[in-house]
């Protein structure tokens, strides 16, 4: 008794012209692996070596966050030996976004322009309550309810402001995912 | 004792001067206060000026619904007055909601435009004679009633 999976995988290999395109097919696909993973997989890693341990942060405060973010860069918690660089240069060089903090409705299209002008790849982090959902001014005419609704964002630190440790404590996570991801 | 004398004074002299025009308490110590109808506002204002306050610190107002009237406040300081230095003068006025218009006072106290502008974005009171009644801190794209209205519909609740 044959059930219809086989019977069908049957039926097509009768109707294919030549019945060695199916081992060819499995050439392809031993060689699309050994490619994977000889050549792709370090070259991905390398990059995202490269990347995760230059992260240039915006120089954008948006609120009172930024204290807690400029303390972490400062000598006592030295973000930079995680390999997070001050908040400094150009727009044009960095590649995150950390959102330090109550965005306004003011500020919102504002802040989409500068992440718009930033090069890819980019990450954003949403820092704090009120970057997350809003926080203290949840019902305020105001306040943007989260940044998340203009902004893809990667990693979220709440604290109300979160300490530099914490703040810490998320970069480094998002190093993590950067390890992980695709390389277009 | 001499502010408490000094004041004293102070009141005596501008019910002197504008009779029945306004009506004035005094609700705590270095704090006088003055209520007129909206009419009379620039007269109020060019008198106290007179006085020596010459300082708007601030100016803001309430919404009463059930009452449908604007309470409109100004708080009225004196920065070269060396005895008034520590006295603070709140003018206090009703406007209807139907028709939301006073005159200005920024033409008699130059430090009361950007406040006046202030409250002419929250609640919708225009400030007639003003040299620029339009938008300060709102965003650009503000199409819904003013914020500060009690009938606005606050977005988290």
């Amino acid at each position: 008794m044959v059930d219809d999976k086989q019977e069908t995988i049957l039926e097509n290999i009768h109707e294919d012209d030549s019945p060695t395109s199916v081992f060819v097919g499995k050439i392809n696909e031993v060689l699309n692996t050994i490619v994977e993973k000889t050549v792709k997989e370090p070259t991905r890693y390398l990059v995202n070596w490269g990347r995760l341990y230059a992260l240039w942060p915006v120089h954008v405060e948006t609120a009172c966050c930024s204290i807690e973010f400029g303390a972490a860069s400062g000598p006592r918690y030295d973000l930079e030996r995680f390999g997070i660089l001050e908040a400094f240069g150009s727009l044009r060089q960095c590649d995150l976004l950390v959102v330090q903090g109550t965005v306004t409705r003011k500020m919102a299209p504002r802040l989409k322009w500068i992440y718009e002008q930033m090069p890819e790849p980019k990450w954003c982090v949403a820092m704090g309550a009120c970057a997350i959902s809003g926080g203290l001014y949840i019902d305020s005419y105001n306040v943007l309810q989260g940044i998340d609704k203009i902004l893809p964002v990667d990693v979220y630190i709440p604290g109300c402001p979160p300490r530099p440790e914490t703040l810490i404590q998320g970069l480094v996570e998002l190093q993590h995912k950067i390890r992980k991801s695709h390389v277009r | 004792m001499v502010n408490s004398l000094m004041e004293k004074d102070l009141v005596h002299n501008l019910k002197k001067i504008m009779g029945k025009k306004l009506t004035v308490t005094k609700s705590k110590e270095r704090r006088i206060k003055i209520e007129t109808i909206p009419e009379n506002i620039l007269e109020v204002a060019t008198a106290i000026k007179k006085l020596g306050f010459d300082q708007v610190m601030s100016n803001g107002g309430t919404d009463y619904p059930d009452k449908n009237l604007f309470k409109l406040d100004y708080h009225i300081i004196s920065v070269n007055t060396k005895k008034l230095r520590r006295t603070v003068l709140q003018l206090t006025t009703h406007i209807s909601k139907d028709n939301p218009s006073i005159h200005t006072l920024s033409n008699i106290f130059p430090s009361a435009s950007y406040h006046e502008q202030e409250t002419h974005e929250n609640l919708g009171i225009m400030f007639e004679g003003h040299p620029r009644m339009e938008r300060l801190l709102l965003p650009e794209d503000w199409d819904d009633i003013p914020p500060l209205l009690k009938e606005f519909k606050l977005p988290g609740r």
